[in-house]
Formats: structure tokens, sequence, C-alpha cells
């Protein structure tokens, strides 16, 4: 038993060591990113790719981990992203960078937390649905309450705040190069801290719902609880994602939460791969870069993208990221 | 003995069919107790009442003297009363070690931590392979459950089912699709068991079911219809009918 444990251990260690190993790697090319693409389009679209990731990554946790779909998980992204709009636009143009995150987490995660209750009240199939109805619930809000939102034109012109710790000013994040290296901070640090919890005993119970919710519940897991929790992790992650992007963007409109927003980000992360976290992220890059190519061509780049995606769905059902499997084909996870 | 579970005139009616009819049963401590009948007799459903999987239309279920009746079945199997399903339930996707593990962890605590590792629960982990130890699983201790044959998904499941420290364990047909040999290993387990815990047994095959039962309740169109040792039981002559059909 003896040195069976201590293989286990050297094993865990030279796993982890090689995987942060990557991560710093990629990290670091990642930081470079600005300095080697000067152009500003390029470098929006590369932070843009980054919160969409974050959004993704936010709806694996629910789908890829909890067993949970939500087809309209863009709206906590828009519900972030409007708190901070209508925040800086018409209370506090000049609050702190800190306290508007906050705001923005926090509010979206008040309004999931009602919402997340009732949800989890119902199956799976039922639980779908009413992501549908409250999405298109707070689609309306946005483009109806013309007086507050701007409607269908949105918010524009939103102030920008100043990155700041205390005194030292950072710089500003409506310039790319700040916003980026910002945007990749804050999205690594959720991505680490995700990666923390899917991987904890927490993030065990989680999936255990996924596998089999039945037997979950009869081995005493309390299923509702857990998959509030799971609910929540999600919804504020995608707020998280809602307030960069008004970071990035200094507007926000409805369209970043109609239907067909909710519908690209599960593209996105089907097209990564579910259920691996870092999978998303590549799918946003995908999906966001094939979107953006496509789209000088055509204005009917949907078309390309379906197609790309039911392509995707009959040969790769594990997305991107299972590609992974075919390189190495019979490694098995190490437990103990 | 003392008792351990009692069920006082448990009823359950879907429309106009009665599904369990006034039945009240003493489960004894460390008692290895059969329920037998006919398909159809309700044993199946008697367990989910009991278990909390579907609500009692009346009568009470009792453990311990505590009223447990139509308590969620995560309250139900944390307050000891842990069960196999007919159809085996277990976490396919996952290896066979977090099946055990899982379970553990749910019995000892810890499932709120977010920013430690799962691994490091070492009293979740020691606890699982000493369960994975005694169904003989430690060698397929980390492939996927989905891979193992159906005889020893079955002996997974008791074994995700005794993760969590039972004081009775409801078995549904746990040797349905073994082997012969399969069938012998999980009878000797039970055995074992049954010494420790309390057992609720229900099993088609006979021969299993007479020669490890202490005790057997026949059930008999949502009925209790006759109880006593297995020597009774072969001699009752409402069981012969029940099984064979009254004799014109």
């Amino acid at each position: 038993m003896n040195s069976i444990g201590s293989h286990r251990a050297n094993g865990w260690f030279k796993e982890n060591a090689s995987r942060y190993g990557m991560l710093l790697l990629l990290l670091a090319i990642l930081t470079l990113v600005p300095f080697v693409i000067t152009n500003r389009f390029y470098l929006r679209l590369a932070t843009e790719i980054l919160i969409y990731g974050l959004l993704a990554m936010s709806l694996d946790v629910l789908l890829g981990y909890t067993g949970l779909l939500s087809f309209m998980h863009a709206a906590y992204m828009g519900i972030g992203a409007y708190t901070v709009g209508l925040f800086l636009t018409y209370i506090d143009p000049s609050c702190s960078l800190w306290l508007v995150i906050v705001l923005g987490i926090g509010l979206t995660a008040a309004i999931a937390l009602p919402i997340g209750w009732l949800q989890v009240r119902t199956g799976g199939f039922a639980f779908a649905l009413l992501t549908i109805a409250f999405g298109m619930m707070y689609y309306t809000v946005a483009w109806k309450a013309r007086n507050i939102t701007g409607g269908d034109d949105g918010l524009i012109g939103i102030p920008r705040p100043e990155i700041a710790i205390g005194n030292w000013v950072l710089g500003s994040t409506g310039d790319p190069t700040t916003a980026y290296l910002f945007t990749l901070s804050v999205v690594t640090v959720c991505f680490l801290l995700t990666w923390r919890i899917i991987h904890s005993p927490f993030g065990a119970v989680l999936e255990s719902i996924r596998e089999n919710e039945e037997r979950a519940s009869f081995i005493g897991i309390h299923v509702r609880r857990y998959k509030l929790l799971g609910w929540m992790l999600a919804c504020s992650l995608a707020g998280v994602s809602g307030v960069l992007f008004t970071f990035l963007k200094g507007s926000v409109s409805p369209t970043m939460m109609d239907p067909l927003a909710g519908g690209a980000v599960l593209m996105m992360m089907l097209l990564g791969g579910l259920g691996t976290l870092w999978g998303p992220y590549i799918g946003a890059g995908v999906f966001i870069f094939a979107q953006d190519f496509i789209s000088t061509m055509t204005e009917h780049w949907m078309i390309f993208l379906g197609l790309v995606v039911i392509l995707l769905v009959l040969f790769m059902p594990k997305g991107i990221a299972g590609l992974k499997d075919h390189i190495y084909p019979s490694k098995t996870k190490r437990i103990g | 003995m003392a008792t351990i579970l009692t069920t006082y005139q448990l009823s359950l009616h879907f429309g106009g069919v009665t599904a369990v009819n006034n039945v009240s049963l003493k489960f004894e401590e460390n008692e290895l107790r059969s329920i037998i009948g006919p398909n159809g007799a309700g044993k199946t459903t008697l367990f989910n009442v009991i278990t909390g999987r579907i609500h009692a239309s009346s009568g009470q279920v009792f453990y311990k003297g505590q009223d447990i009746t139509n308590r969620a079945p995560h309250e139900i199997v944390r307050s000891g009363i842990s069960r196999i399903f007919q159809k085996s339930s277990i976490f396919l996707g996952s290896t066979v070690f977090e099946n055990v593990r899982i379970a553990r962890q749910a019995k000892a605590g810890g499932s709120l931590r977010i920013l430690s590792s799962k691994e490091s629960l070492k009293n979740v982990n020691k606890g699982t392979w000493g369960i994975l130890e005694q169904l003989g699983l430690t060698d397929q201790a980390e492939i996927p459950a989905s891979t193992l044959s159906h005889g020893d998904q079955r002996l997974l499941e008791i074994g995700i089912a005794l993760a969590g420290d039972p004081k009775l364990l409801l078995l549904d047909e746990p040797t349905s699709g073994m082997s012969p040999r399969e069938t012998e290993r999980t009878t000797k387990l039970i055995r074992r068991l049954a010494k420790e815990i309390a057992i609720a047994l229900v099993e088609h095959d006979m021969e299993v079911v007479m020669s490890i039962s202490d005790r057997i309740s026949v059930m008999y169109q949502g009925s209790i219809i006759a109880e006593g040792t297995p020597r009774e039981i072969q001699q009752n002559e409402m069981v012969k009918e029940a099984y064979l059909g009254k004799e014109e």
C-alpha cells in the first residue's frame, strides 16, 4: 500500500508540474499578445475572445459538470454588463473599478438566486425551457425599458473606469492594451478559481449529479441545493464576463442577451469541448474568429457557422478538446 | 433484538390500483429479512415508499422510533438507510473508485469544500479503499464503472450503498443477471454484511432466499400474506397458492 501511495504522489507531482509549466508558458504567450498584435482591432477581438471564453466556460460549469442546460446563459452576462453600464452612466461615473466589479457580480448573483431556486425545482427539460423563458424576460426588459436602458440602441459612451490599486493608476480600461491585460488577469483568476472548485470535493458532488441524479440523492446528497450552488457559480462567472464586456466596449445593447447570443455561447462551448473548462476558450476563439472572418465575405455568416457546428457535432462530439484523446489515447486519470 | 424499521399500515394507491396495501412490517437489527412474492406484488414499490422515492398515500414509516414517512431520499439515506436499485444505478462515467469515494464523501462530509482537492479528504479515501477491498474491486479502482461487467456493476452498487455506513440496507434483486459464480460471491457478501447490519432483501432466486434469510415476508397483490422462517414459509399453503395458483 505504501509503495503504491508514494508512486501515486510522485505521479501526481510529475503530472501537475508539467501542467503548471504549460500554464505558465501559455500565460507568458498570452501576455505578449498586445506587444505582437499592434492592430487595435485584432487586439480588441482577442480581448473579446477571452471574455466570451469565460462566459462559455461558465456554461461548461453548468452543463459539462452539473448536467444542467441553459439556452440563454448570455442573459446573465447581459445583466452584469447592464449593471455596470447603468451604474457608471447614471449613478457614479468615476466610481472605483473594483466596486463596479463587485456590484456587477453581486447584482447578477442576486437576480440569478431566486430564478435558480425556482428552476432547480423542475426536471432537466423544464429547467432548460425555463432558462429560455427568463432569458426572454431579461431581454425584453433591456429592449423595452427605453428610458433607462436606451432600448435597442443600448447604452453608449459608458464612462471607462481607471484601473487603480489605491493611488497607483495602471491605466484606463479604454486603452486596448490595458483592457486586454486587465481582462487576461481577471479571466486567468476566474479560470484558476473555477479549476480549483471543479476539482474540489464540491466539484465532485456536481459531477455525481451530472452522472446520475437519482443515485446522487440516494447517497445522501441534497441534489437541489448543489444544483443551485452550481447554477450560482455559473451565473456569477457570467456576471464577471459581462462586467469585462462593458469595460471593453464602453457600450451595451440588448443583442448581447438575445436568443442568438445564447445559442452562440452554447456553440462556443460545444465547439471547444464539454466538461474540460479550457475547451470553451478554444471554442470561443474559433467561433469569434470564424464569425469575423466569414462576415467580411458574406453577411449570411450564420449559415456557414451552422454548417461547421453540425459537422462538429456529428464527427467531433467532444469538440476540439476531444482531439486530445486522439493524441494521448489510453491515458487514465490518477486517483488516490 | 431491537426493531430498526417499522412500517405501520403503509399504503400506496396509483389511481384505482393499490400497489402497497396496509403493510405493517417490523425489521429487526442484524436481521436478514427477505421479501418475496410474484412479479408485480409490490416489493420494489414498498422499497420506494420506505426510502422516500414515492410518497405514501397513507400509513407511516418509523426508523429507530422516528417518523421518517415521506422524507426526502437524501435525508433518509443520511439517517442510515441505503439501498440498491433493481436496475443498477451507479455513476457510469466515473471511475470505480470515484463511485464509492463520492458516496463516502457524502457520508463523511466535506462536500462544501471548494478550495481543496477532492484527493485531500484522506479519511474518505481510506474508507473507499476499505470498501473496494471488501468487494474485491481494488484492481478495477481506476477504470470507468461503465466498463465493469454487469455483475461487478451490481457489486459496485452495493459498495456505494455501504459507503454510507447504513444500519439498514435494502437490496432489490442484487443477484439478478449474475452468473452462478457471481451469485455465490454476492450471497457470501450479503451473509457477511448481515452479521453487522440489518438487511432487507428482495430476491427471485429462491435458493438464495431460503439459504440466507433469517425471516421471510411474502407479498401478494400489495399485501403481506405470510411471515416466518424459511422453513415455515416453504410449508405455508397460502404462499404456495400465491405462487402456483389455487388448485381446483
